[in-house]
């Protein structure tokens, strides 16, 4: 994540018109990005809205 | 509105700072064949479970998983290595773990009541209380209909129902499956899968579950935790944490995802030598 290039002028004004629903959806997604090293994120959706964060990790053993 | 994911994260994270219920340190079994070779059943494995948790093992045929659940169950000895209950070794079976075969193992000449209520006087239940807690039993199985009936009268799936109630009406604090849904039709399959996920979800973190299997599907809608076991001698390769409710679904997109990993892993290890 901290190598990743500034948002372009688009990128940050489509980020500014995010709802405040939108940005704790897009906030608890990169918790979680920043907790897991290998998995899956699938937000379920019901009627246009994010009812439900779901997350598998995967660990190498050996 | 989108903090299930998050607080079951959060119960994950408060689990895992207890003592583990069980406890596998460098465990090594090891047997000698019938021409008297010395062959490595399982190979030095580590893990824990935590109160409260559902852990599937899975894995190639004879790759150890039995024998893990025969040794957590007090059936078997590690050659080496430690198992522990609560901290402690553990030395033999008891009534805080129950474990679910594969067949039933009910007591053909006792009802089906009198099967519960027999683990019920094992455990030191008092004679007047034996009914009612055997017939609540039935009754959360969907049995009350069947408590008279002999064991032969059921179906292979009412059976493992019977098992089932057995098992749970001593309150075990740790429930082992062995293969327990293997031998049903894919229907009572998902009628037993489902009254698991549902008395796992009312113990409400009391109860651990130690289920193996080699059904990838049942691995991954049951467990938090899903430990893939290498091709003999076992040991293991993969873990799979899934945070998602309950209950769940074979249709879920994270538990189809999960099962479309999981079954990637297990054929490349049933390529290097072992079978389903």
């Amino acid at each position: 994540m901290t190598d990743e290039p500034v948002p372009s002028p688009s990128t940050q004004e489509r980020l500014a018109d995010l709802t405040d629903d939108e940005r704790l959806v897009l906030a608890k997604v990169a918790d979680i990005v920043r907790k897991i090293q290998y998995g899956t994120v699938v937000l379920v959706i019901q009627d246009g809205k994010v009812v439900q964060i779901e997350m598998a990790e995967k660990f190498r053993l050996r | 509105m989108v903090d299930r994911a998050e607080s079951a994260v959060a119960l994950a994270g408060e689990r895992e700072a207890t003592p583990p219920k069980l406890s596998l340190r460098g465990l090594i079994k090891t047997r000698r064949s019938t021409s008297g070779e010395m062959l490595t059943a399982v190979d030095n494995v580590t893990f824990d479970v935590h109160q409260g948790e559902f852990v599937c093992l899975l894995g190639p045929s004879g790759c150890g998983k039995t024998t893990i659940l025969n040794i957590l169950a007090g059936l078997d000895e590690p050659t080496s290595g430690k198992a522990l209950l609560d901290g402690r070794t553990i030395s033999g079976p008891g009534p805080d773990r129950a474990v679910l075969f594969q067949e039933p193992a009910l007591f053909p000449w006792l009802s089906v009541v009198a099967n519960v209520e027999f683990a019920l006087k094992h455990v030191g239940v008092a004679p007047g209380e034996r009914r009612e807690r055997a017939m609540g039993w039935l009754e959360n199985v969907h049995l009350t209909g069947y408590a008279n009936a002999q064991p032969h009268e059921l179906s292979a799936g009412m059976r493992q129902r019977v098992a089932l109630a057995r098992a749970l009406a001593c309150d075990p604090d740790v429930l082992l499956g062995d293969e327990p849904f293997g031998a049903l039709d894919a229907q009572a399959r998902e009628l037993l899968q489902n009254e698991v996920q549902r008395v796992w979800v009312e113990s409400e973190g009391r109860k651990t579950f130690v289920f193996v299997t080699h059904n990838v599907r049942e691995a991954a809608l049951l467990a938090d935790r899903v430990l893939v076991m290498t091709a003999a001698p076992g040991k293991l390769l993969e873990e799979q944490r899934i945070y998602a409710p309950r209950p769940r679904n074979l249709d879920d997109a994270l538990v189809s995802r999960v099962v479309s990993e999981v079954h990637e892993v297990l054929m490349r290890e049933v390529g290097k030598g072992g079978t389903t």
